[in-house]
């Protein structure tokens, strides 16, 4: 009997296609956010608030993730930005790989911000890296404030985690202080912003933080080219 | 439920890794797993006894070492063990941290039994 090294990581594969999908996206200064939740928070009701509001400046497109149909890229469609619809085909979750095909069919004539809806689940897509410049997650209220400890791996990926549904407040025993409290255990110091689809509060504040970021990378970009 | 996809490429690493080398049977294959590297472990042994059957890994053993979730502080330097997944330091209680171990998924080594060498005496 003998031993023979094998230091192998096996989301190594996963890794090496995210790498690539971010060097496509920064060579064409596309900011690129992962948009991550359980089913039915809001994700979609998220981006048709965002897409017209930004699309106002920035040259938006739309990548969705569903295990089948094509419900959720008709309603972007309607928003009139280019959009493509992944149909996992039962996976949970979507990958670097699934991305690395669309991103070729939605941000080849230039686009500022690439907004990938993934499929709905807190658990599998916290694990999947797509090659995102950042990871947004929405946790509805209707969901309950203990979801930060119980799906850990998700709240401490999120660079912004939005609380939707906030118009609900009144009418469940959801803590807000409670909920900002757990995700601050699992993610010190990650923004957390308090939103409604519905009403539209907070909406502005979601879309200010994605521009200040789209705005950070166009800026790293415009260096990256004088330099390069 | 993608540790099936994930003991796939686990079986493609090792009969890569095993293709040049003149080798016996393959017995165990130590695998390092973090706390918080989100796969199940047992999960992840029933995918491979699942897929592993007409390979030439099918009698080989998955084991396990799972490794604890830490975090290190920027601020002091310490450490130290997470806690019902707070992620604060326990030493200073600076917010100021990195995950220091516990996100790990891979291979480590194989036991693999010697070629008989036939004997011409």
């Amino acid at each position: 009997m003998h031993d023979i090294d094998l230091k192998s990581d096996l989301l190594e594969p996963n890794a090496e296609l995210a790498k690539e999908n971010r060097e496509t996206l920064a060579s064409c200064g596309t900011y690129a956010v992962n948009l991550m939740s359980g089913p039915g928070a809001g994700k979609t009701s998220l981006l048709e608030r965002l897409v017209p509001a930004l699309a106002r400046h920035l040259r938006v497109a739309v990548i969705e993730g569903d295990i089948v149909g094509s419900a959720d890229a008709e309603r972007i469609a309607r928003l009139g930005v280019p959009v493509h619809q992944i149909n996992t085909g039962g996976a949970c979750h979507l990958d670097a790989r699934m991305v690395h095909h669309a991103i070729h069919h939605v941000v080849r004539d230039g686009v500022d911000v690439l907004l990938i809806e993934n499929v709905g689940n807190l658990v599998c897509p916290a694990e999947f890296d797509l090659g995102e410049d950042d990871a947004v997650m929405l946790l509805s209220v209707a969901e309950g404030h203990d979801k930060p400890k119980k799906y850990p791996l998700m709240f401490r990926r999120a660079d912004l985690i939005v609380v939707n549904k906030v118009d609900l407040l009144g009418f469940t025993d959801f803590d807000y202080d409670e909920a900002v409290a757990a995700a601050r255990d699992v993610h010190p110091g990650v923004d957390i912003l308090p939103m409604s689809c519905r009403t539209g509060e907070g909406v502005t504040r979601v879309v200010e933080w994605i521009e200040r970021r789209v705005a950070a990378k166009t800026a790293g970009h415009h260096h990256a080219a004088a330099v390069g | 439920m993608h540790e099936a996809g994930i003991a796939l490429h686990l079986i493609e690493c090792v009969v890569a890794r095993l293709e040049p080398l003149p080798h016996g049977p393959v017995r165990r294959i130590h695998v390092r797993i973090g706390a918080m590297s989100g796969v199940c472990a047992d999960a992840l042994d029933f995918a491979f006894g699942c897929l592993a059957r007409g390979t030439e890994l099918a009698e080989a053993r998955l084991v396990f070492e799972v490794v604890p979730l830490t975090v290190a502080c920027v601020a002091c330097g310490a450490t130290n063990p997470v806690e019902d997944y707070v992620f604060r330091c326990p030493a200073c209680g600076s917010e100021r941290t990195a995950i220091a171990s516990g996100r790990e998924l891979e291979i480590r080594t194989l036991d693999v039994e010697d070629v008989e060498v036939p004997c011409h005496a």
